[in-house]
């Protein structure tokens, strides 16, 4: 266990550091080069020469490399070209919004998806399990924005019955009756390009285990249908739903940035497209790169729970690469 | 098997002997056109795609064309199927011309994404080895990395240009051909006709191109077409945000935002352009997923599951 946990840990360590060489020769492949990333472009030819080279940015590329990566490190995402705001002061008071949004969705979609799953498993082909792929295959190809656009136009414009936008309405900030109401409308939209997936997921995950030798024994031994089902089934088929959570994360964090946009919802994506329109790439830059780290992180933890729960993993007999 | 040897033994044996049995592609079009929501997709996209080609003929307005004297006309007005926008530009002819982008985004990225894993994911499987696990680990980076955010950050940094967003999108797409590609070759790669091709003398890439990727072309094919529907949401997405398709093009994407801003005065013109997307990428994900079972010869074997958990 300590070895894989070291394992995945390392491994993880290592694509986070990729994903800072990618993300570095971005800049430097830019079409002015890190000079247009790092530089107001109002700055005066003669100024922008001697920020450039206070910055650094005439030294070697593997010197260049390493001191941005040691800022990094040390918590310095940079200054914005407007107002020269140290980075992280915009983007740490946006991940918590994001994170409300995101975990209501992600919650909601388990509470519903799992129990949704399991019946559908024990009724194949049914009524039931026929809505769900239809949600499914309606979930996949709609676009989360257009139907975050027509609940607003519904719920909110023409029926009056909750709020358009934003995260609170004016003047009852920290009101909680107030955030779950504005909740309600993001957390639909997010939660339904979640829910199929994982209804089907949860019902084939069921329908593998139900398969196996060891249920038929169950049923043997003339154990009850609920317990088969309960007790001996269901801790074993929720096990690779642990996985596909912690792969989902990145889908996940990109239709909350678009939900974000549409509902005005004070997140990570939504700055980060404001971030977008006013060219601030230290902003850009940073917050891609804090993501891929989340996700990063949540993948790890996915791992290493996936290991608690399922002795093979540990024990490194598990067959194939989990690709 | 059953049903597509019965044809092949009524004719008599003579002819059955001498034909050659019905390849790959023959019954996979015999499943395929028996699946009424493959066949359906198939009709739709077609028929999107020849209004697209065709829009110059069909759209009765061009699609640029400000009418300032009859802004957001509702739909059904004389002369405007859909109506008018608030610049009083004719609906209908938007969302043919929009058809165009959106499409063209669509298969072009698909094919880009497609060329790009297929090579990584064969050069990995085959040759494995470092190749592969510095391949993998480009996959592992890639699929870490928020797609939507990279792409934003990407065309800030090098402009919304049209052509630049297909390859943009194309090379941050194409992990799951990648991988796919990857996964056949490992199991194809110990079949006995790779090994009777490698002794006779037949190079790596001869085994790769000849022999291996025709014998993935199926499952490469499924992905493709499954990529095309995704493509068409990220133009959208990205184009909604402004930082996709420019004015005075237009895509669907770019007339979603355009409407959003007229929510209060005209909602249903947030209708039209979503439901097109809807539609072709639903389309598109019909075929993808009938070629899925008319393309995979486990499936023919098929058999009702037994109702064990019944």
């Amino acid at each position: 266990m300590t070895e894989y946990l070291i394992r995945r840990t390392l491994q993880s360590i290592l694509v986070m550091l990729l994903i800072t060489v990618v993300t570095f020769i971005l800049i430097h492949a830019a079409p002015g080069g890190p000079k247009q990333i790092y530089l107001s472009p109002n700055l005066s030819p003669e100024a922008a020469e001697r920020q450039a080279a206070n910055l650094g940015l005439d030294r070697p590329l593997p010197v260049q490399y390493f001191d941005w990566l040691g800022d990094l490190l040390r918590g310095d995402l940079g200054y914005t070209f407007k107002n020269n705001l140290p980075v992280g002061d915009l983007i740490w008071p946006t991940v918590g919004n994001t994170m409300i949004l995101m975990g209501a969705a992600w919650l909601l979609s388990l509470i519903i998806a799992i129990p949704w799953g399991i019946y559908n498993s024990t009724r194949e082909y049914g009524f039931s399990d026929q809505t769900a792929s239809f949600i499914a295959y309606v979930g996949f190809a709609m676009p989360s924005f257009w139907f975050g656009i027509i609940l607003q136009e519904l719920f909110a414009l023409k029926w009056d019955l909750l709020p358009l936008s934003d995260m609170w309405s004016m003047g009852k900030e920290g009101d909680i009756g107030d955030l779950l109401m504005h909740m309600v409308l993001p957390v639909s939209v997010l939660t339904l390009g979640f829910l199929a997936g994982y209804v089907k997921y949860a019902r084939s995950s069921m329908l593998e285990v139900l398969d196996q030798d060891y249920i038929r024994t169950a049923r043997a031994k003339g154990l009850g249908e609920r317990r088969v089902v309960f007790r001996h089934a269901l801790r074993n088929a929720l096990i690779p739903v642990i996985t596909v959570l912690g792969l989902d994360l990145p889908i996940l964090v990109a239709g909350a940035a678009l939900t974000e946009n549409v509902f005005n919802w004070p997140g990570m994506g939504r700055m980060f497209v404001q971030m977008a329109t006013q060219r601030e790439y230290s902003v850009l830059m940073a917050t891609t790169i804090l993501i891929a780290f989340f996700v990063i992180i949540g993948n790890l933890i996915a791992d290493i729970l996936y290991a608690v729960v399922d002795p093979r993993v540990k024990l490194g007999r598990k067959g194939g690469a989990s690709a | 098997m059953s049903d597509t040897a019965a044809p092949v033994t009524v004719k008599g044996v003579k002819r059955a002997v001498s034909e050659r049995p019905p390849g790959l592609w023959k019954t996979g079009w015999k499943k395929f056109s028996r699946n009424p929501f493959a066949m359906a997709g198939l009709v739709i996209v077609t028929l999107f795609v020849l209004s697209a080609v065709g829009a110059r003929w069909i759209a009765p307005y061009d699609p640029a064309q400000i009418d300032m004297m009859f802004p957001n006309l509702p739909a059904g007005s004389e002369g405007h199927l859909l109506g008018t926008d608030e610049l009083g530009r004719d609906i209908f002819s938007r969302l043919i011309y929009s058809s165009q982008i959106s499409l063209l985004v669509g298969f072009s990225v698909a094919i880009v994404a497609v060329v790009i894993g297929t090579f990584i994911g064969a050069v990995s499987g085959y040759f494995g080895g470092w190749v592969d696990t510095i391949f993998m680990r480009f996959v592992d980076v890639m699929n870490a990395i928020p797609l939507l955010f990279l792409n934003i950050l990407i065309l800030t940094i090098f402009g919304s240009k049209f052509w630049y967003m297909i390859l943009i999108l194309g090379f941050t797409g194409w992990m799951g051909v990648a991988r796919l590609v990857r996964g056949t070759f490992l199991q194809l790669r110990e079949m006995q006709y790779v090994e009777a091709a490698r002794a006779i003398g037949v190079s790596d890439w001869g085994i790769i191109i000849r022999h291996l990727l025709r014998n993935a072309s199926a499952p490469i094919i499924v992905n493709a077409t499954l990529m095309v529907g995704g493509a068409i949401l990220s133009e959208s997405a990205l184009s909604y945000l402004g930082l996709g398709v420019q004015p005075p093009d237009t895509s669907w994407g770019l007339m979603l935002s355009n409407s959003r801003e007229f929510m209060l005065v005209d909602p249903i013109q947030a209708v039209y352009p979503g439901l097109c997307i809807l539609i072709v990428v639903l389309s598109v994900n019909f075929i993808g997923d009938g070629l899925r079972d008319a393309l995979d010869p486990r499936k023919k074997a098929f058999k009702p599951r037994k109702g064990l958990g019944k």
